[in-house]
């Protein structure tokens, strides 16, 4: 998968005023430039320092990240399910890359 | 007559005397740097985490309890480390969770990541996964919107590098 690639995943079946767990993961080196190539030619830091989550606009949470986090960013946390709208996270990383994905909260019917 | 071996050994233990006099001295000094901490909490081990605490705390309490901070207590591959912290705090438009600080010691950059949040996200529950150079002990520190700091904390014994 390409830099930048994401997915959330959110339960299937949502009913008004859940609190649901979100999971993200998006593809990076996080690269913390402590690294050397084979070569061993120093591999910079490249890693993503910014991530906003957004619920139907607005926003609920922010991530400040450092090189710490692993390879391929994993996070979950929760969310009060209370409206149906696309939940989005956007990452941006030390040279600038900003990775967006979303998914609908939709309520399934009683 | 002092054998040189004698000598040898007593100057060593003075030697060791002084390092130890010395370590202590400044454990104290963090400690004492970092006002809010209980004195059978983790050590603060050196200035950039005094540092830490101290811009994120000031002189408020940091206090152990409402929150779990689960890590393995071995980690075979530092490069990958599973966290979850959990906490019972209200998330309420009056009482919420303002803030999650994860912290780990002895990490090139202590302060590996801060987890803003709001009343809208419902409760405190984060899982990741995190790099970590060596053995040390790990700070999950929560911010309350009451000004209240909230505190957990992990041994974890780290057996490969996953700093570089």
């Amino acid at each position: 998968m390409a830099i930048g690639e994401a997915r959330i995943r959110i339960p299937d079946r949502i009913t008004r005023g859940d609190l649901i767990t979100v999971n993200a993961i998006v593809m990076h080196p996080m690269d913390t430039g402590f690294f050397r190539t084979a070569e061993g030619k120093p591999i910079p830091a490249f890693f993503i320092r910014d991530v906003v989550v957004t619920y139907g606009g607005e926003q609920v949470a922010r991530f400040e990240w450092t090189s710490g986090v692993s390879k391929d960013p994993v996070v979950s946390f929760t969310l009060k399910a209370d409206k149906e709208a696309p939940l989005a996270i956007t990452w941006t990383d030390t040279k600038g890359g900003v990775y967006r994905q979303t998914a609908d909260i939709a309520f399934t019917a009683a | 007559m002092t054998s040189r071996r004698a000598f040898l050994q007593r100057s060593g233990l003075i030697g060791l005397g002084f390092v130890a006099a010395d370590a202590l001295a400044t454990s104290e000094r963090l400690l004492a740097a970092v006002p809010g901490l209980d004195p059978g909490d983790p050590e603060v081990p050196n200035e950039e985490v005094a540092r830490i605490l101290k811009d994120l705390f000031g002189d408020r309490p940091i206090r152990k309890g409402h929150l779990t901070l689960d890590m393995p207590v071995v980690a075979e591959d530092g490069r990958i480390v599973p966290v979850i912290i959990e906490s019972d705090l209200p998330m309420t438009p009056e009482h919420y969770v303002k803030a999650v600080h994860l912290i780990v010691d002895h990490n090139p950059d202590p302060h590996l990541a801060a987890y803003h949040l709001t009343p809208a996200i419902g409760s405190v529950a984060i899982q990741t996964r995190i790099k970590m150079k060596r053995t040390t002990w790990v700070r999950a520190i929560v911010d309350t919107s009451g000004g209240d700091v909230w505190a957990a904390y992990a041994h974890v014994n780290v057996s490969l590098n996953g700093c570089g």
